[in-house]
């Protein structure tokens, strides 16, 4: 199995640098490479949105969760419907405003609308964090994978190098468009692995099939229902939840999570680069709620059973049968990380290179020095990722630990710019600092620093059985619903008005269908991921309404997560159909102004300590300093230049 | 004049490149599939397992053909030349095998595999029929109609159609 395994991983290299070479071979202008000309094709975006929720979840970790825990952590999935409403109205918000307001980045969005320079560090902060520690994470544990998959002839260190050159030369050759391209290949690849491995390993193993072969949990726990709403417990690692962690709020909240990875700013840069369309409807409604969580409702339960000992058992079983087969699995668990380091690791990168070093450091560089900057930062963002993967790997595990419920705490800040005007600044930056606070001392970053330091804690990981991006996110919005209350005025309402009224326009959405469609969404996720539940443990198989008991072969639960599914999937659809979220149009008329000076410049002592070391020549002239290093943040069309007519020396501003 | 300055057009380069993209993203996955599924069927000497990778390639070439209804586009001269390679390759490979390999890996290979080539042509076949119908789809093998490249063989009345 070594060698073909090896030999795909190898085909899958040749693809990449196949697709880089090919994009660097267009010609097209040089700044694309940050960007894709902002038109990325509608496709590659379609596939790849699946495919992030997904190994949001974890290919490896949800399986074994599955496996561990049965249907009660398989429930999680009704999350991909979160996850895809949250993509579809987001991305949709987002993607108008660039086009209205001449907007970059996630970053440049959010800061330039609260006119504030911290959640443009945020988002930096949020860019490092998906980019190293939770990429090194999962480089980690494919390495891991592939070690035990060649039964040592690949070290864990040999492998994490390897996977990260071979991430990283597509990516310097290619830029933004070749991994995006290269992704959406990858994504439909897993989308058939999935099913396919299923099906094929019930055909060619013996035993029954789940529900008929019931899956192998620990005594003690429900496999086949969620226990409870809630639990007065501690947390992981301080005492056992009875029948299992996934209570319908530790579903709820873990579900809720999920959306944090569309807040990521890799995705969101995503949304933003794409050419308009119908690609955010198709690829939230039929491929993330359709196909993504209907794959992980359905199949993964079957999957599972059969594999309490992991992938690499799993693997080998099929292998004795097939050895292609086996590799398939293999290829599977290594594709699901890689998919998401390349993601994270390139569009962090160069988010970060467009938000730091070249509007910060190197204001001036010229469109092929832009594409050289990206190229060297892309080159030491692998590197670092190789370096923490190889040799960091449990102090990634709990970086990683706090990314998805960190980027979820951004949830205010995207509701104030994309719907609710009155969500002030000063909200948004609490709410997140104490969102934050909330989030690392649930998880295993605050616990095991503050323990480490001063005295035990009473609570654990996830207290009460709710996930850390729950307790997070309950505070922050608290705060920030309270404190946006007292500052409705003054010029920033006056042109944050403007800029929601602008953007209202795409689509034309009308309140009274508003308030039916988020009435039936609360509804729905009451009875998808909430309390109510708890009602589908018996919903079926024991009828409420009759003494009679129901024979159908399957457990309740699992019917009424298919049910919820298929409701899920109308809500979506009618949120990016009917309410229009789902299509992009050109966007014309005037451009609008948004917050910030109307330029800005390196600071004075990043601009001298520069000075000190490079002799840029060009960069800064001696009599007029700020004027070369001055770059302007605002798009072109709202500078207003002035029309000077030749020999006349007459001014007219246009 | 026209076709070169629609090459050396960007957005034009890049509409093609991304329907590339496209079309690599559907046959990548589908000619593992049918890989994975090829060696089952070699391995595990069930039938089944060879109707099934043929039928990952007649689900990527119908795949194909969508992309090309949805883009406004054809089969270019690259796919079709490729494609038709592939297949001649294949079909020479099939009968060398016949002819050269073991009786008893001839038994187990020549029907699956033989009926699958024959069902590619057929599919191939059967798509020129419905998007060209049936003139026009003769007319794309009627190379000695095409090979005149006088220019009076274009008049009608001299038969020229092209």
């Amino acid at each position: 199995m070594t060698f073909l395994l090896l030999i795909t991983l190898g085909l899958l290299f040749v693809y990449a640098l196949y697709f880089a070479a090919q994009t660097a071979r267009i010609g097209s202008n040089p700044r694309d490479f940050l960007d894709g000309a902002m038109m990325l094709p509608s496709w590659s975006v379609m596939f790849i949105l699946p495919a992030i929720g997904v190994t949001a979840l974890g290919i490896e970790r949800h399986l074994l969760l599955v496996s561990y825990y049965g249907l009660q952590a398989s429930h999680i999935a009704v999350g991909m419907i979160t996850l895809a409403v949250a993509a579809v109205m987001f991305w949709n918000r987002l993607w108008v405003a660039t086009r209205l307001a001449g907007l970059h980045t996630p970053g440049e969005a959010i800061g330039r609308y609260y006119d504030s320079i911290a959640l443009r560090v945020i988002m930096m902060g949020m860019c490092v964090l998906f980019a190293l520690p939770y990429s090194a994470n999962l480089l980690s544990q494919a390495a891991l994978l592939l070690q035990q998959a060649t039964n040592g002839t690949i070290s864990r260190e040999m492998a994490v190098w390897v996977f990260a050159l071979s991430m990283a030369v597509p990516a310097i050759i290619g830029g933004w468009r070749a991994v995006v391209m290269v992704l959406a290949m990858e994504a439909l690849l897993m989308a058939i692995l999935i099913p396919g491995i299923m099906l094929f390993g019930e055909i060619v193993l013996s035993g029954d099939i789940f529900p008929n072969r019931p899956m192998p949990v620990d005594e003690g726990i429900f496999w086949d229902r969620i226990p409870g709403v809630l639990q007065g417990y501690a947390g992981v690692g301080k005492n056992v939840p009875t029948g299992g962690i996934f209570t319908a709020v530790a579903i709820s909240s873990t579900a809720i999570s999920l959306a944090g990875i569309v807040l990521s700013p890799a995705t969101l840069y995503l949304g933003q680069t794409a050419r308009n369309g119908p690609a955010f409807g198709i690829s939230a409604v039929w491929l993330t709620g359709g196909l993504a969580a209907g794959i992980l409702l359905l199949v993964v339960p079957v999957l599972a059973a059969r594999m309490p000992a992991g992938l690499v058992t799993y693997a080998e079983a099929l292998a004795a049968i097939v050895p292609l087969a086996g590799v398939s699995v293999i290829l599977l668990g290594v594709m699901g990380a890689i998919f998401a380091i390349s993601f994270f690791v390139t569009g962090g990168t160069l988010l970060v290179f467009r938000e730091l070093v070249h509007t910060y450091l190197f204001p001036n560089l010229t469109e092929r020095g832009q594409r050289l900057g990206a190229r060297i930062s892309l080159g030491f963002g692998f590197f670092l990722l190789g370096l923490m993967a190889a040799f960091m790997p449990f102090v990634s595990a709990v970086f990683a630990s706090v990314a998805l419920p960190l980027a979820l705490q951004l949830l205010p800040a995207m509701v104030g710019f994309a719907f609710m005007r009155w969500i002030s600044r000063g909200a948004v930056l609490a709410g997140i600092a104490l969102g934050s606070l909330l989030v690392v001392f649930t998880e295993p970053l605050g616990l095991i620093i503050f323990e480490g330091l001063f005295i035990d804690l009473p609570w654990g990981r996830w207290p009460l059985t709710i996930h850390s991006a729950g307790w997070g996110l309950a505070i922050n919005l608290l705060i920030v619903f309270l404190s946006s209350v007292a500052k409705l005025s003054g010029p920033e309402m006056y042109q944050r008005s403007r800029f929601h009224r602008a953007m209202k326009v795409h689509p034309p959405a009308t309140t009274a269908r508003s308030g039916l469609l988020w009435g039936l969404a609360i509804l729905w996720g009451f009875l998808a991921y909430g309390p109510g539940a708890i009602l589908g443990n018996f919903f079926f198989s024991d009828p409420i309404f009759t003494d009679l008991k129901s024979i159908i072969g399957v457990p309740s639960l699992w019917v009424w997560q298919m049910l919820f599914w298929l409701f899920g999937v109308v809500l979506v659809w009618w949120l990016s159909y009917s309410v229009g979220y789902g299509h992009t149009h050109e966007v014309n008329g005037k451009p609008i102004r948004l917050g910030m000076p109307h330029a800005t410049r390196s600071p004075d002592w990043i601009s001298s300590g520069l000075r000190r070391i490079v002799n840029r020549s060009g960069d800064a002239s001696p009599d007029n300093p700020d004027r070369v290093s001055e770059r302007l943040l605002l798009p072109d069309l709202e500078v207003k230049q002035p029309a000077v007519k030749p020999k006349l020396g007459r001014t007219r501003h246009s | 004049m026209g076709q070169r300055l629609a090459e050396d057009d960007p957005s034009s380069r890049i509409d093609r490149f991304n329907r590339h993209g496209l079309v690599m993203a559907i046959w990548a996955p589908a000619v593992f599939v049918a890989v994975v599924l090829f060696h089952a069927g070699y391995v595990h000497t069930t039938n089944w397992w060879f109707v099934a990778a043929f039928g990952s390639l007649i689900t990527a070439f119908c795949a194909h053909i969508i992309v090309n209804v949805v883009l406004k586009t054809g089969f270019t001269t690259r796919e079709t030349a490729l494609g038709s390679t592939i297949l001649v390759v294949l079909t020479l490979g099939y009968l060398i095998t016949i002819l050269t390999a073991p009786d008893m890996l001839v038994d187990r290979l020549m029907m699956p595999i033989g009926i699958g080539l024959g069902m590619l042509v057929v599919v191939v076949v059967v798509s020129m029929l419905i998007s060209f119908g049936p003139r026009r789809a003769f007319e794309k093998f009627d190379v000695v109609r095409d090979n005149n490249l006088r220019a009076a063989s274009r008049l009608p009345h001299r038969g020229g159609r092209r």
